[in-house]
């Protein structure tokens, strides 16, 4: 597995939104966008998350095929709009994926501390990260339960639906949310003292690596769009 | 602002933020992706309006607006929302703040305001979109008259509208709900 | 030196309930003062004050002076309060901060801006002493109640403050955690820390404590002495509303009755779960941790699925109650939404008079009540509770017995999972074991 330091993936995203989400550098910058497609696929293998690299991998395949979609049907432009949307955005979400399932909460918060963030941003972003799995578990626990009671809702129900499901997961997950910003306080949470972090991060040959493909494809842009 | 209104911030950021993914994979569908501007909008609204009951301090909205962003980075939707979120974070935050922070009427076209955020990850897709199609000449110039008639320039600011609009009748319907449970419950 | 002087608070959302009226109360350092009551008596109150909650989090009416070491609670800030306390509370799901346990082993620390060393010796001196190596490096979303208790202990221990409070921490631990929770507390009180606990489960903490008081309407109604704690019986407790202090571990206990009908279960692939449940009667189901009751009880639902005969009332029941009124909660279960047939069952369950109220402002029992409710407009006759009483007083507890039988009475069938040995003493008429 290819360790990297949360600050290179934010580095990786930043070029796979210039390089492949708003297509800079146009036909130029073809190999470069090539290597930033493939990437993430990469990455997402090499942290084993092999489900989402083939979805997200054929969705791209998707995209790609239909730009050879013979020329003259009406609904084939459609089809080439969908394609460049796929294309576009494929690659950067699968990125995001990638850095989403790979980073510690405890690693992304130290990221955030060495790069001077202010605690009013890397407080409550700590506390989102650690509350989506809460969240998660009141969801399928309200799914389950509605299962078990045979509560179906079809056809003209499909609003009521969504109101009773979203509406008992928001009051629970906020009573959990109190309780957890009782415990957290108790505990010294928002004191005015500088924060320790007793998470290591750090740059490693692999974040060089990185570092150095995103700053030659970068490099290379800004270079053929100056002459 | 304390410790407590900061972790308010985050949970229902994360509420939020679920809530709003749900709709967003819809998006994977790419015809669907205009219509987000229209769902994320109404279904945003019922937590948002849960949050501005909690919010009493300035920059709560603000900040909730600013990570919305950064989520946009990180789950790979690019930079540009972030600076969409951060404008249209402050000017939500001065509504409702001359609303003294309770205003009713106010909490609702606060919330017009903030769904505009979403309004940045649209950007990339009008943004240099010529010098984009450009780079596929081999499809012929019918075809690209063709895709800027499905994707013309006026949609952009289309879009901002639509995600205000939206936004003004999910706070409604996020007061609504207010009133028929959280209220009745107990929890605001 | 702990002290409340004349201490009187009311929170401003329900000023009735836990508040607390004229107190005052010393407390030495090195005692270990166990405070017990029925449910909304104050005692989490207590807890409250001494950490700081009241009232810079739970807001309200405060007067008198709350005194750890001299300095004054309700003028200090809460992270100043953070570094003389550290609390345990009830929830074991609620109260870690961070996703990986080394992390929420460091976090008390973290915020004091202890230097990094510090806070590595300090955890590696909490893991050996807690013997929890086994549990460092793991993601807490995936640990069970007992494990998540035993870390929001360590990192209580981290922090090292002189002062520990509990607020009901065994309230949804089964048997064999509470034990380990007893060992926790004992290991502090033997390095001479304060230790102040709210609970109504006595039996882990009784033979332990130095001294308890009694809370009754926000007030001291008894201060017993370790001598007094001794002369105790269980008689006298229950007059005072208590619960046992005898601990009986559930899965010693037997009782049989005639399975002369019984419901019966397909077998599980893995766990060798039996297979026939006793009608008509009030079976207890109990087990170790790890013997498979979450298995169990997914199986039950599973496997009854196409008889549609059982209903299961969850151990959250927030959880399965969507609706905006009681009323309508019944009628979303009925097939035919008949209003008559509904208020009907409502009526055999006393809840007629809620019927318009909000299922989520109910109490826990009310909302237990509504569920079966749901469950009786179904028309399912098994009913499945999962932890009914966990957290629940002596009197709460008796009420949920007596509710047991009265469905009894009316011919449905219960299964209850259950740590809770009083319960099974009170009205079980049957008993399962999963090994």
């Amino acid at each position: 597995m290819i360790k990297l330091d949360p600050r290179t993936k934010l580095l990786l995203l930043l070029a796979e939104a210039i390089v492949v989400l708003g297509g800079l550098g146009g036909s130029s910058a073809e190999p470069f966008k090539t290597v930033f497609m493939v990437l993430p696929f990469l990455l997402l293998f090499s942290a084993k998350k092999v489900r989402t690299a083939v979805i997200g991998g054929l969705l791209l395949g998707l995209g790609l095929a239909a730009e050879f979609i013979p020329a003259g049907h009406s609904c084939s432009i459609i089809l080439l709009m969908c394609s460049g949307i796929l294309t576009r955005f494929v690659p950067s979400i699968m990125m995001g994926n990638y850095v989403m399932s790979s980073t510690k909460v405890s690693e992304f918060t130290a990221a955030m501390e060495r790069m001077h963030v202010t605690q009013k941003i890397t407080i409550p972003m700590a506390v989102m990260f650690r509350f989506f799995p809460t969240v998660k578990e009141e969801c399928s626990a309200i799914g389950e339960a509605m299962k078990m009671r045979d509560i179906r809702f079809g056809g003209s129900k499909v609003l009521q639906m969504a109101e009773y499901r979203l509406v008992p997961m928001m009051t629970c997950s906020v009573k959990i949310g109190e309780e957890l910003s009782a415990a957290a306080l108790t505990r010294g949470l928002g004191s005015p003292v500088k924060r320790t972090n007793v998470c290591r991060i750090g740059f490693h040959a692999a974040d060089i690596v990185m570092f150095l493909l995103c700053a030659a494809a970068l490099g290379w842009i800004i270079w053929r769009s100056v002459t | 602002m304390k410790g407590k209104d900061l972790i308010n911030i985050g949970i229902f950021s994360a509420i939020y933020f679920v809530v709003v993914m749900v709709f967003a994979m819809l998006g994977f569908i790419p015809v669907f992706m205009p219509l987000l501007a229209v769902l994320v909008p109404i279904v945003g609204g019922i937590p948002f309006m849960l949050f501005l009951t909690k919010v009493k301090k300035f920059g709560m909205i603000l900040i909730m607006s600013i990570i919305m962003g950064i989520m946009m980075i990180l789950t790979g939707m690019g930079f540009f929302t972030v600076i969409v979120s951060a404008v249209t974070g402050l000017c939500a935050e001065l509504i409702y703040k001359s609303g003294q922070y309770r205003s009713a009427s106010k909490a609702v076209l606060t919330h017009g305001v903030f769904s505009m955020w979403l309004w940045g990850n649209y950007l990339p897709l009008f943004f240099m979109a010529d010098k984009y199609w450009s780079t596929r000449q081999d499809f012929g110039q019918d075809y690209i008259d063709a895709l800027t008639k499905l994707m013309p320039m006026w949609m952009c600011p289309v879009l901002l509208v639509t995600a205000f609009v939206c936004g003004i009748i999910g706070g409604l319907l996020g007061k609504a709900l207010m009133k028929k449970h959280f209220a009745k419950a107990g929890i605001v | 030196m702990t002290e409340l002087k004349d201490v009187s608070f009311s929170y401003a959302a329900a000023p009735e309930k836990g508040c607390i009226k004229h107190m005052d109360l010393t407390v030495p350092d090195g005692q270990f003062l166990l405070l017990t009551g029925g449910s909304g008596c104050g005692k989490s109150t207590v807890i409250r004050l001494l950490n700081g909650l009241v009232p810079h989090f739970f807001e309200g009416e405060l007067s008198g002076d709350v005194l750890i070491d001299g300095r004054s609670v309700p003028k200090m800030e809460l992270y100043e309060t953070a570094a003389m306390q550290g609390t345990v509370f009830q929830n074991p799901r609620a109260q870690f901060f961070t996703v990986d346990t080394t992390g929420e082993l460091a976090f008390g620390c973290e915020n004091q801006g202890l230097p990094e060393e510090e806070i590595l010796s300090r955890i590696d001196r909490t893991v050996e002493r807690f013997r929890i190596a086994d549990l460092m490096d793991r993601n807490i979303f995936a640990m069970s109640g007992g494990e998540k208790q035993k870390i929001a202990c360590a990192s209580v221990d981290t922090a090292q403050p002189p002062l520990i409070l509990l607020d009901e921490p065994s309230a949804n631990l089964d048997y064999a955690s509470t034990m380990q929770l007893r060992e926790i507390i004992k290991l502090w009180k033997a390095e001479g820390r304060t230790i102040i606990a709210a609970e109504h489960r006595l039996f882990y903490l009784w033979d332990i404590a130095d001294r308890a008081l009694l809370i009754r309407d926000g007030s001291i109604a008894e201060d017993w002495s370790r001598a007094d704690m001794d002369s105790m019986t269980n008689e006298k407790l229950a007059e005072y509303g208590l619960r046992s202090i005898h601990d009986t571990d559930p899965v010693t206990i037997e009782l049989s009755c005639s399975r002369s009908e019984v419901f019966s279960v397909k077998p599980h692939k893995k766990f060798t779960f039996p297979t026939e449940i006793p009608l008509h009667e009030i079976t207890a189901v109990v087990g170790r941790n790890g013997a498979g009751k979450t298995t169990f009880l997914r199986h039950m639902c599973r496997s009854a699925k196409r008889s549609r005969r059982i209903f299961m009332v969850m151990q959250d029941v927030d959880h399965q109650l969507f609706t905006d009124s009681v009323l309508e909660e019944v009628l979303i279960s009925l097939p035919d939404e008949d209003e008559e047939k509904a208020r009907e069952i409502l009526r055999s369950l006393d809840l007629e008079d809620y019927a318009d109220r909000h299922p989520m402002s109910l109490s826990g029992g009310q909302k237990q009540r509504v569920a079966i409710a749901c469950a009786a407009a179904s028309g399912r006759d098994i009913l499945l509770f999962d932890e009914p009483t966990s957290g629940l007083d002596y009197e709460h507890m008796q009420q949920t017995a007596q509710l047991f039988r009265q469905l009894r009475e009316q011919g449905r069938t219960i299964l209850v999972v259950t740590h809770d040995s009083e319960l099974i003493e009170a009205c079980c008429t049957d008993i399962i074991r999963l090994e």
